[in-house]
């Protein structure tokens, strides 16, 4: 059983016969009893995506699942190609398949990620929990403001936009935690 | 129409009182539904009703079903059986996220029952604008045969508002009036063995608490004493011996009377008959900002200070109902005093509660608005009527 809290972009669980995807995580909040997330999700069989608000506590059945290292190969639009490390085939899925994980990952990367297949199809891919990425645009850095407790934003070399900590400039490599996007740490 | 409504108690009070005020709500609606309890702590329960037997796993109160949370032993295997057999509820309310206990996991998750289940998770209060965007918002379990949704409790009209059980309102109408509202505070003092003779048309400030330095409040209570006379009563819990201490250390500058615990309903009759509230915890908060009276929330400090994203989404929501200059005053003393670290060197600067005292129209209004956002008990009926 998959319970709500090990849920992330990319997982995929069951409920009743129906197979879905998380696909985006918009935002987690602070009940009495553990965190209510709300996410959207993307029905495997139906095509159909929904948003939901989920409870800590829920539980839902593990799908069966095959996983495959592969390498983001290259982007031609919407669609992103990868290449399994062992076979050299090609698998294609949609930036809509991927989620909020194509925020992450560019073609030049050379980390291994995960795809997901149900039923012999990719369906998704798993990210390394934290990915490095470099900053393409942001505000200039403020030397000595080390804290990380105020943050602006910058845009990544993959297109994504996240919050990193004042002292950041263009040109800084960072760590993110791939789960919901946070700054880690600057990568020396 | 049958509710199952769960509790399981996390913390003293907080979660069986909302949940014993939500039953008593639901029972004061038109189509009252009936309820089926069931609480993982009796004992916790008995404290606010007493007509709670700890000792039963089956028994009845108020007309409604209390249930324990254990679940049947041999000796009730057949109360519970019948309890469902005969009267599935339309729908579990599970308050605060707190699970379901394994037999009814399955009873709801059996397979070869046919009829589709609804879960509503009901949320904790926050004035944070996220209670908007969840209210109502459907969640999921792992069957397409047992439904999911979030309700949130809230202080605007995108919420399913905050509950006005009846015993609470008919205590705010009834000491509105000076007459009874005396009446009442002569009793209680003569019930708790305060001797109150000419107090009871003081300035009562009602003081329930966290542990904290209460210097500054008892300075300010002091003051107000100066020009109209006070009386402190102070709540038994985590605040009396702190506040005490202060007062004794500024030589007992006004008169306090100390209270014992109090049942839910005892505890909002002193609310409602008191004119300035420091109060504690989600539900008091809300009945403190439902009397209309001043008061002032000491949020359960938390890790990080995050109490205070709490306190400042409750002043986002009262901001409206005063002016600039009168909200200053309040967003000063809200700030300041749940600021863990104003305790230390001055970091934040001094709560000033005498401002407060002296605001009623804008609390007033704050109330105002709170009811016209309609009863949680009776909305949640009409949204239960809407998906089940």
């Amino acid at each position: 059983m998959l319970v709500t809290s090990q849920l992330r972009v990319g997982s995929i669980f069951k409920v009743g016969t129906d197979v879905l995807v998380v696909q985006r995580m918009l935002g987690q909040k602070g009940g009495r009893n553990g965190m209510v997330t709300k996410m959207r999700v993307k029905n495997l069989l139906t095509g159909g995506t929904s948003d939901l608000g989920l409870d800590s506590g829920e539980k839902f059945d593990e799908v069966d699942l095959d996983l495959h290292n592969m390498k983001l190969s290259y982007i031609d639009g919407e669609m992103y190609v990868f290449l399994d490390q062992e076979t050299f085939e090609q698998y294609e899925l949609t930036k809509d398949d991927l989620g909020d994980n194509a925020s992450y990952i560019t073609p030049e990367d050379d980390f291994d990620v995960e795809i997901t297949f149900y039923e012999g199809k990719p369906v998704g891919v798993v990210l390394p929990i934290a990915v490095d990425r470099t900053i393409t645009y942001c505000e200039p850095g403020i030397k000595g403001d080390t804290s990380g407790k105020s943050t602006k934003p910058a845009t990544l070399d993959s297109g994504f936009v996240v919050q990193v900590p004042l002292f950041c400039d263009i040109g800084t490599k960072i760590k993110l935690d791939t789960r919901d996007g946070s700054f880690v740490e600057r990568v020396k | 129409m049958t509710l199952d409504i769960l509790c399981k108690v996390v913390d003293n009070f907080g979660d069986i009182g909302v949940v014993y005020r939500l039953a008593r709500a639901l029972s004061d609606a038109p189509d009252a539904p009936r309820i089926r309890l069931i609480v993982d702590d009796l004992a916790a329960f008995n404290l606010l009703e007493p007509a709670v037997d700890p000792s039963r796993a089956v028994q009845s109160i108020r007309g409604w079903t209390l249930l324990s949370w254990a679940g049947p032993d041999g000796s009730t295997n057949g109360a519970y059986e019948a309890a469902y057999n005969e009267d599935p509820a339309i729908a579990v309310i599970e308050c605060f996220a707190c699970g379901r206990p394994d037999w009814l996991e399955k009873m709801l998750f059996d397979a070869a029952d046919g009829r589709t289940k609804t879960i509503v998770n009901l949320e904790y209060l926050t004035a944070e604008p996220y209670a908007d965007e969840f209210h109502r918002m459907p969640s999921l379990t792992r069957s397409r045969a047992v439904r999911k949704y979030i309700f949130m409790p809230g202080f605007t009209a995108a919420t399913g508002g905050l509950i006005l059980d009846g015993a609470f309102m008919a205590a705010l109408r009834r000491y509105a009036e000076p007459a009874t509202r005396t009446e009442f505070r002569r009793e209680l003092t003569a019930r708790v063995g305060f001797d109150a003779d000419g107090l009871e048309a003081n300035y009562w400030a009602v003081v329930f608490g966290y542990e904290r330095d209460y210097g500054r409040v008892v300075r300010d209570l002091a003051e107000f004493h100066r020009g109209r006379p006070v009386l402190a009563i102070v709540a038994s819990g985590k605040s009396d011996a702190c506040f005490i201490a202060a007062w004794e250390r500024a030589e007992r500058p006004f008169p306090v009377c100390r209270l014992p615990f109090l049942r839910q309903e005892a505890w909002d009759e002193v609310l409602c008959a008191a004119d300035f509230l420091v109060v504690r915890g989600e539900d008091s908060m809300a009945r403190a900002a439902l009397s209309g009276k001043p008061f002032l929330w000491h949020a359960y400090p938390q890790e990080g200070a995050h109490q205070m994203v709490k306190v400042r989404a409750l002043l986002d929501r009262m901001r409206p109902h005063f002016g600039a200059d009168e909200f200053s005053a309040v967003e000063d003393a809200f700030l300041a005093f749940n600021d863990r670290l104003a305790d230390g060197v001055g970091v934040c600067g001094e709560e000033r509660i005498l401002p407060l005292m002296r605001l009623e129209s804008g609390f007033r209004s704050f109330s105002a608005g709170l009811m016209a956002n309609g009863n949680l008990g009776f909305n949640l009926m009409t949204f239960l009527r809407e998906i089940v």
